[in-house]
Protein backbone atom coordinates (compact mmCIF):
# COMPACT_ATOMS: atom_id res chain seq x y z
CA UNK A 1 0.00 0.00 0.00
CA UNK A 2 2.77 2.04 0.80
CA UNK A 3 4.14 1.70 -2.32
CA UNK A 4 0.99 2.53 -4.41
CA UNK A 5 0.59 6.09 -2.34
CA UNK A 6 4.10 7.40 -3.09
CA UNK A 7 3.48 5.75 -7.25
CA UNK A 8 0.61 7.66 -6.82
CA UNK A 9 2.24 11.16 -5.37
CA UNK A 10 4.73 10.23 -8.01
CA UNK A 11 1.97 11.19 -10.59
CA UNK A 12 0.17 13.97 -9.52
CA UNK A 13 3.39 15.14 -9.06
CA UNK A 14 4.58 14.92 -12.46
CA UNK A 15 0.75 15.65 -13.64
CA UNK A 16 1.14 19.43 -11.83
CA UNK A 17 4.09 19.82 -13.87
CA UNK A 18 2.46 19.52 -17.06
CA UNK A 19 -0.52 21.82 -16.03
CA UNK A 20 -0.27 23.62 -19.28
CA UNK A 21 -3.50 22.87 -21.16
CA UNK A 22 -2.36 21.19 -24.29
CA UNK A 23 -5.99 20.13 -25.78
CA UNK A 24 -6.41 21.86 -29.31
CA UNK A 25 -8.37 24.50 -29.38
CA UNK A 26 -12.11 24.12 -30.61
CA UNK A 27 -13.30 24.66 -33.91
CA UNK A 28 -14.12 29.11 -33.54
CA UNK A 29 -15.78 31.35 -35.94
CA UNK A 30 -12.44 32.99 -36.72
CA UNK A 31 -10.97 29.60 -37.46
CA UNK A 32 -14.04 29.32 -39.98
CA UNK A 33 -12.62 32.60 -42.10
CA UNK A 34 -9.47 30.95 -41.97
CA UNK A 35 -10.75 27.86 -43.18
CA UNK A 36 -13.22 29.44 -45.70
CA UNK A 37 -9.93 30.78 -47.32
CA UNK A 38 -8.49 27.23 -47.94
CA UNK A 39 -12.56 26.27 -49.19
CA UNK A 40 -12.64 24.28 -46.06
CA UNK A 41 -15.96 24.91 -43.67
CA UNK A 42 -16.24 24.17 -40.08
CA UNK A 43 -18.23 21.04 -40.46
CA UNK A 44 -14.96 19.85 -41.89
CA UNK A 45 -12.24 22.01 -39.55
CA UNK A 46 -14.56 20.06 -36.66
CA UNK A 47 -13.86 16.70 -38.64
CA UNK A 48 -10.31 17.48 -38.89
CA UNK A 49 -9.77 17.95 -34.97
CA UNK A 50 -11.64 15.03 -34.12
CA UNK A 51 -9.50 13.48 -36.20
CA UNK A 52 -6.58 14.73 -35.15
CA UNK A 53 -6.92 14.25 -31.20
CA UNK A 54 -8.28 10.71 -31.90
CA UNK A 55 -5.76 9.19 -34.60
CA UNK A 56 -2.53 11.07 -34.22
CA UNK A 57 -2.41 9.95 -30.24
CA UNK A 58 -2.13 6.33 -31.16
CA UNK A 59 1.65 6.34 -31.96
CA UNK A 60 2.70 9.28 -29.63
CA UNK A 61 1.10 11.84 -27.56
CA UNK A 62 -0.60 15.15 -29.10
CA UNK A 63 2.04 17.63 -30.31
CA UNK A 64 0.81 21.42 -29.86
CA UNK A 65 -0.16 23.31 -33.08
CA UNK A 66 2.33 25.44 -32.51
CA UNK A 67 5.16 23.37 -32.54
CA UNK A 68 5.64 23.12 -36.31
CA UNK A 69 5.16 25.82 -39.08
CA UNK A 70 2.62 26.79 -41.63
CA UNK A 71 5.20 25.60 -44.05
CA UNK A 72 6.58 22.06 -41.91
CA UNK A 73 2.85 20.87 -41.29
CA UNK A 74 1.69 19.59 -44.47
CA UNK A 75 4.72 17.62 -45.19
CA UNK A 76 4.35 16.19 -41.25
CA UNK A 77 0.39 15.21 -41.93
CA UNK A 78 1.63 13.50 -45.31
CA UNK A 79 4.21 11.34 -43.60
CA UNK A 80 1.90 10.37 -41.21
CA UNK A 81 -1.49 9.81 -42.86
CA UNK A 82 -1.07 6.22 -43.80
CA UNK A 83 0.37 5.48 -40.32
CA UNK A 84 -3.05 6.85 -39.22
CA UNK A 85 -5.12 5.04 -41.87
CA UNK A 86 -6.61 9.03 -43.11
CA UNK A 87 -8.01 9.03 -46.42
CA UNK A 88 -7.32 12.16 -49.04
CA UNK A 89 -10.37 14.02 -47.52
CA UNK A 90 -9.23 13.37 -43.58
CA UNK A 91 -5.89 14.58 -44.55
CA UNK A 92 -7.10 17.48 -45.63
CA UNK A 93 -9.29 18.18 -42.94
CA UNK A 94 -6.77 17.67 -40.41
CA UNK A 95 -4.16 19.62 -42.55
CA UNK A 96 -6.90 22.60 -42.56
CA UNK A 97 -7.61 22.14 -38.58
CA UNK A 98 -4.05 22.48 -37.88
CA UNK A 99 -3.07 25.77 -39.89
CA UNK A 100 -6.37 27.52 -39.08
CA UNK A 101 -6.03 27.04 -35.56
CA UNK A 102 -2.39 27.94 -35.59
CA UNK A 103 -3.50 30.70 -37.30
CA UNK A 104 -5.12 32.13 -34.55
CA UNK A 105 -2.18 32.21 -31.55
CA UNK B 1 -6.24 -28.11 -40.55
CA UNK B 2 -8.11 -25.04 -38.19
CA UNK B 3 -4.46 -23.27 -38.15
CA UNK B 4 -4.50 -23.65 -41.93
CA UNK B 5 -7.77 -22.10 -42.59
CA UNK B 6 -6.82 -19.15 -39.95
CA UNK B 7 -3.71 -18.61 -42.03
CA UNK B 8 -5.93 -18.82 -45.05
CA UNK B 9 -8.27 -16.07 -43.75
CA UNK B 10 -5.80 -13.70 -42.17
CA UNK B 11 -3.93 -13.45 -45.89
CA UNK B 12 -7.02 -13.55 -47.51
CA UNK B 13 -8.29 -10.09 -45.65
CA UNK B 14 -4.71 -8.28 -45.24
CA UNK B 15 -4.95 -6.70 -48.61
CA UNK B 16 -8.44 -5.17 -47.57
CA UNK B 17 -6.77 -3.36 -44.37
CA UNK B 18 -3.86 -1.37 -44.21
CA UNK B 19 -1.34 0.61 -42.23
CA UNK B 20 0.05 0.79 -39.23
CA UNK B 21 -2.47 0.83 -35.96
CA UNK B 22 -1.08 2.24 -32.69
CA UNK B 23 2.24 1.80 -30.69
CA UNK B 24 1.73 0.92 -27.04
CA UNK B 25 3.80 3.24 -24.15
CA UNK B 26 3.04 0.03 -21.49
CA UNK B 27 2.91 -3.82 -21.44
CA UNK B 28 0.94 -4.36 -18.24
CA UNK B 29 -1.21 -1.35 -19.04
CA UNK B 30 -3.94 -0.71 -21.35
CA UNK B 31 -4.39 2.56 -22.89
CA UNK B 32 -7.66 3.95 -24.27
CA UNK B 33 -6.69 4.58 -27.82
CA UNK B 34 -8.24 2.55 -30.10
CA UNK B 35 -7.17 1.59 -33.53
CA UNK B 36 -7.90 3.65 -36.68
CA UNK B 37 -11.26 1.73 -38.55
CA UNK B 38 -9.34 -0.59 -41.13
CA UNK B 39 -6.25 -0.85 -39.57
CA UNK B 40 -4.54 -4.35 -38.99
CA UNK B 41 -1.28 -4.64 -36.96
CA UNK B 42 0.17 -8.14 -35.89
CA UNK B 43 1.66 -8.22 -32.02
CA UNK B 44 4.07 -10.93 -30.32
CA UNK B 45 4.29 -10.48 -26.66
CA UNK B 46 7.16 -12.34 -24.79
CA UNK B 47 6.73 -12.34 -20.84
CA UNK B 48 9.43 -13.76 -19.00
CA UNK B 49 9.07 -15.07 -15.11
CA UNK B 50 11.18 -15.51 -12.43
CA UNK B 51 9.90 -17.15 -9.32
CA UNK B 52 12.44 -18.17 -6.59
CA UNK B 53 10.15 -18.96 -3.13
CA UNK B 54 9.12 -22.06 -2.60
CA UNK B 55 11.69 -23.23 -5.32
CA UNK B 56 13.29 -22.02 -8.26
CA UNK B 57 10.84 -21.69 -11.45
CA UNK B 58 11.46 -19.51 -15.23
CA UNK B 59 7.98 -19.45 -17.11
CA UNK B 60 8.36 -17.72 -20.54
CA UNK B 61 5.07 -16.69 -22.00
CA UNK B 62 4.30 -16.15 -25.67
CA UNK B 63 1.14 -14.07 -27.67
CA UNK B 64 0.67 -13.67 -30.72
CA UNK B 65 -1.86 -11.33 -31.39
CA UNK B 66 -3.68 -9.60 -34.59
CA UNK B 67 -5.84 -6.10 -33.37
CA UNK B 68 -8.07 -5.09 -35.81
CA UNK B 69 -9.66 -1.42 -36.14
CA UNK B 70 -13.59 -1.52 -36.67
CA UNK B 71 -14.67 1.91 -36.37
CA UNK B 72 -13.47 5.01 -34.80
CA UNK B 73 -13.78 3.54 -31.63
CA UNK B 74 -14.07 -0.02 -31.97
CA UNK B 75 -11.60 -2.62 -32.08
CA UNK B 76 -11.21 -6.31 -31.94
CA UNK B 77 -7.77 -8.27 -31.45
CA UNK B 78 -7.27 -12.28 -31.70
CA UNK B 79 -5.12 -13.78 -29.94
CA UNK B 80 -4.22 -16.63 -32.04
CA UNK B 81 -2.20 -18.45 -29.86
CA UNK B 82 -0.44 -18.12 -26.01
CA UNK B 83 1.74 -20.70 -25.00
CA UNK B 84 4.46 -20.94 -22.90
CA UNK B 85 8.24 -22.44 -21.98
CA UNK B 86 8.27 -23.53 -18.23
CA UNK B 87 11.59 -24.68 -16.75
CA UNK B 88 11.95 -26.26 -12.66
CA UNK B 89 14.66 -28.52 -11.41
CA UNK B 90 13.08 -31.42 -12.39
CA UNK B 91 11.02 -30.24 -16.01
CA UNK B 92 11.13 -28.02 -18.45
CA UNK B 93 8.91 -28.07 -21.85
CA UNK B 94 6.30 -25.93 -24.03
CA UNK B 95 2.55 -25.93 -23.92
CA UNK B 96 0.14 -24.44 -25.28
CA UNK B 97 -2.28 -22.37 -23.25
CA UNK B 98 -5.30 -20.72 -24.92
CA UNK B 99 -6.86 -18.79 -27.59
CA UNK B 100 -8.73 -15.36 -27.15
CA UNK B 101 -10.92 -13.31 -28.23
CA UNK B 102 -10.38 -9.08 -26.73
CA UNK B 103 -12.85 -6.18 -27.84
CA UNK B 104 -12.09 -2.48 -26.80
CA UNK B 105 -14.93 0.48 -27.09
CA UNK B 106 -13.69 4.17 -26.33
CA UNK B 107 -15.97 6.49 -24.79
CA UNK B 108 -13.94 9.60 -24.52
CA UNK B 109 -10.82 11.01 -25.07
CA UNK B 110 -7.80 11.66 -23.15
CA UNK B 111 -6.78 14.64 -24.58
CA UNK B 112 -9.79 16.89 -25.00
CA UNK B 113 -12.58 15.22 -22.15
CA UNK B 114 -11.81 15.73 -18.74
CA UNK B 115 -10.54 11.97 -19.08
CA UNK B 116 -10.42 9.44 -21.50
CA UNK B 117 -12.48 6.31 -20.39
CA UNK B 118 -12.91 2.39 -22.61
CA UNK B 119 -14.36 -0.56 -21.64
CA UNK B 120 -12.56 -3.74 -22.37
CA UNK B 121 -14.00 -7.25 -22.48
CA UNK B 122 -11.84 -10.42 -23.04
CA UNK B 123 -13.04 -14.25 -23.74
CA UNK B 124 -10.29 -16.68 -23.22
CA UNK B 125 -10.54 -20.47 -23.69
CA UNK B 126 -8.08 -23.34 -24.24
CA UNK B 127 -7.86 -26.94 -22.51
CA UNK B 128 -9.74 -27.23 -19.88
CA UNK B 129 -9.54 -23.38 -19.36
CA UNK B 130 -12.05 -20.53 -19.82
CA UNK B 131 -11.58 -17.23 -18.83
CA UNK B 132 -13.48 -13.68 -18.36
CA UNK B 133 -11.73 -10.96 -18.15
CA UNK B 134 -13.61 -7.02 -18.10
CA UNK B 135 -11.51 -3.84 -17.56
CA UNK B 136 -12.25 0.37 -17.49
CA UNK B 137 -9.41 1.34 -18.53
CA UNK B 138 -8.87 5.73 -18.11
CA UNK B 139 -6.01 7.63 -18.99
CA UNK B 140 -5.29 11.44 -19.34
CA UNK B 141 -2.42 13.06 -21.58
CA UNK B 142 -1.06 16.18 -20.11
CA UNK B 143 1.42 17.27 -23.35
CA UNK B 144 4.39 14.49 -23.28
CA UNK B 145 2.82 12.77 -20.18
CA UNK B 146 0.48 10.27 -20.68
CA UNK B 147 -0.87 8.75 -17.70
CA UNK B 148 -3.44 5.46 -17.58
CA UNK B 149 -5.10 3.31 -14.85
CA UNK B 150 -6.62 0.04 -15.53
CA UNK B 151 -9.32 -1.78 -13.57
CA UNK B 152 -9.66 -5.50 -14.07
CA UNK B 153 -12.04 -7.98 -13.00
CA UNK B 154 -10.64 -11.91 -13.83
CA UNK B 155 -12.84 -14.91 -13.56
CA UNK B 156 -11.50 -18.39 -14.43
CA UNK B 157 -12.48 -21.63 -14.76
CA UNK B 158 -10.22 -24.79 -15.23
CA UNK B 159 -9.54 -28.16 -14.89
CA UNK B 160 -11.94 -30.83 -15.10
CA UNK B 161 -15.66 -29.75 -16.18
CA UNK B 162 -13.86 -26.10 -15.74
CA UNK B 163 -14.81 -27.17 -11.70
CA UNK B 164 -11.74 -25.09 -10.31
CA UNK B 165 -12.71 -21.46 -9.81
CA UNK B 166 -10.84 -18.38 -8.94
CA UNK B 167 -10.54 -14.91 -9.17
CA UNK B 168 -8.51 -11.70 -9.29
CA UNK B 169 -8.83 -8.44 -9.31
CA UNK B 170 -6.27 -6.08 -10.31
CA UNK B 171 -5.56 -2.51 -10.47
CA UNK B 172 -2.43 -1.13 -12.56
CA UNK B 173 -1.03 2.37 -12.99
CA UNK B 174 1.26 3.96 -15.73
CA UNK B 175 3.24 7.10 -16.73
CA UNK B 176 4.81 7.40 -19.45
CA UNK B 177 6.79 10.73 -20.24
CA UNK B 178 7.54 10.88 -24.50
CA UNK B 179 11.01 12.50 -25.04
CA UNK B 180 11.14 12.56 -28.67
CA UNK B 181 8.61 11.21 -30.88
CA UNK B 182 9.87 7.50 -31.16
CA UNK B 183 10.73 7.56 -27.44
CA UNK B 184 9.08 7.18 -24.43
CA UNK B 185 9.87 6.33 -20.93
CA UNK B 186 8.04 5.58 -17.71
CA UNK B 187 6.98 3.41 -14.43
CA UNK B 188 4.19 0.68 -14.23
CA UNK B 189 2.73 -0.63 -11.13
CA UNK B 190 0.47 -3.55 -10.31
CA UNK B 191 -1.87 -4.06 -7.71
CA UNK B 192 -3.46 -7.66 -7.61
CA UNK B 193 -5.77 -9.54 -4.90
CA UNK B 194 -5.84 -12.76 -6.12
CA UNK B 195 -9.05 -15.42 -4.84
CA UNK B 196 -8.45 -18.72 -5.18
CA UNK B 197 -12.13 -20.73 -5.25
CA UNK B 198 -13.18 -16.93 -4.86
CA UNK B 199 -12.67 -16.97 -1.32
CA UNK B 200 -10.02 -14.53 0.33
CA UNK B 201 -8.94 -16.54 3.34
CA UNK B 202 -5.69 -16.14 2.26
CA UNK B 203 -5.19 -12.62 1.48
CA UNK B 204 -2.72 -12.45 -0.91
CA UNK B 205 -1.87 -10.03 -2.69
CA UNK B 206 0.61 -8.49 -4.77
CA UNK B 207 2.66 -5.36 -5.76
CA UNK B 208 4.96 -5.34 -8.66
CA UNK B 209 6.67 -2.32 -9.94
CA UNK B 210 9.18 -0.94 -12.59
CA UNK B 211 10.31 0.80 -15.09
CA UNK B 212 9.42 0.58 -19.06
CA UNK B 213 10.71 2.01 -22.08
CA UNK B 214 9.23 2.19 -25.97
CA UNK B 215 10.36 3.16 -29.01
CA UNK B 216 8.21 3.57 -32.15
CA UNK B 217 9.72 4.17 -36.42
CA UNK B 218 6.87 4.29 -39.29
CA UNK B 219 5.70 0.46 -39.17
CA UNK B 220 6.33 -1.02 -36.08
CA UNK B 221 7.30 -0.90 -31.96
CA UNK B 222 9.00 -2.38 -29.29
CA UNK B 223 7.82 -1.57 -25.61
CA UNK B 224 10.01 -3.37 -22.68
CA UNK B 225 8.76 -3.53 -19.05
CA UNK B 226 10.96 -4.79 -16.56
CA UNK B 227 8.40 -5.16 -13.35
CA UNK B 228 9.73 -6.41 -9.51
CA UNK B 229 7.70 -7.81 -6.78
CA UNK B 230 7.44 -5.37 -4.19
CA UNK B 231 5.53 -7.71 -1.82
CA UNK B 232 6.86 -10.60 -0.41
CA UNK B 233 4.09 -13.34 -1.62
CA UNK B 234 5.38 -17.36 -1.91
CA UNK B 235 4.66 -18.99 -5.42
CA UNK B 236 4.36 -15.41 -7.01
CA UNK B 237 7.35 -14.17 -9.72
CA UNK B 238 10.03 -12.07 -8.08
CA UNK B 239 10.41 -10.69 -11.03
CA UNK B 240 8.87 -9.77 -15.04
CA UNK B 241 10.24 -9.04 -18.33
CA UNK B 242 7.33 -8.40 -20.88
CA UNK B 243 8.44 -7.09 -24.39
CA UNK B 244 5.63 -6.62 -27.46
CA UNK B 245 7.17 -5.75 -30.61
CA UNK B 246 4.38 -4.94 -33.01
CA UNK B 247 3.88 -4.18 -36.59
CA UNK B 248 1.48 -2.68 -39.25
CA UNK B 249 0.81 -4.38 -43.11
Amino acid sequence: MKTLLIFLALICLLASCESTNYAPPPVTSQMAIVGARQHVDAVMLREGRALFVSRCIECHTLPAVAQHSAAQWPGLIDEMADRANLKPAERKAVLAYILAARAQL
Amino acid sequence: MRKFFLSIFFLSILPAVSCFSSARHFTFVYETTTSAPGSVEFENWVTWRRTTEPARFDQVDFRHEFEFGITDKFQASIYVADWSHARDQDRSGFTYSDSALELIYNLSNPVIDPIGLSIYQEFRGGDRLFEWESKLIAQKNFGPLVLAYNATLEAVWEGKGLAERSGELQQALGASYEISPRISVGIELLHEFLFPDWRDQKKIRNVFVGPNISYRRSSWFVTATALAQATETEGEPDFQLRTIFGFGF
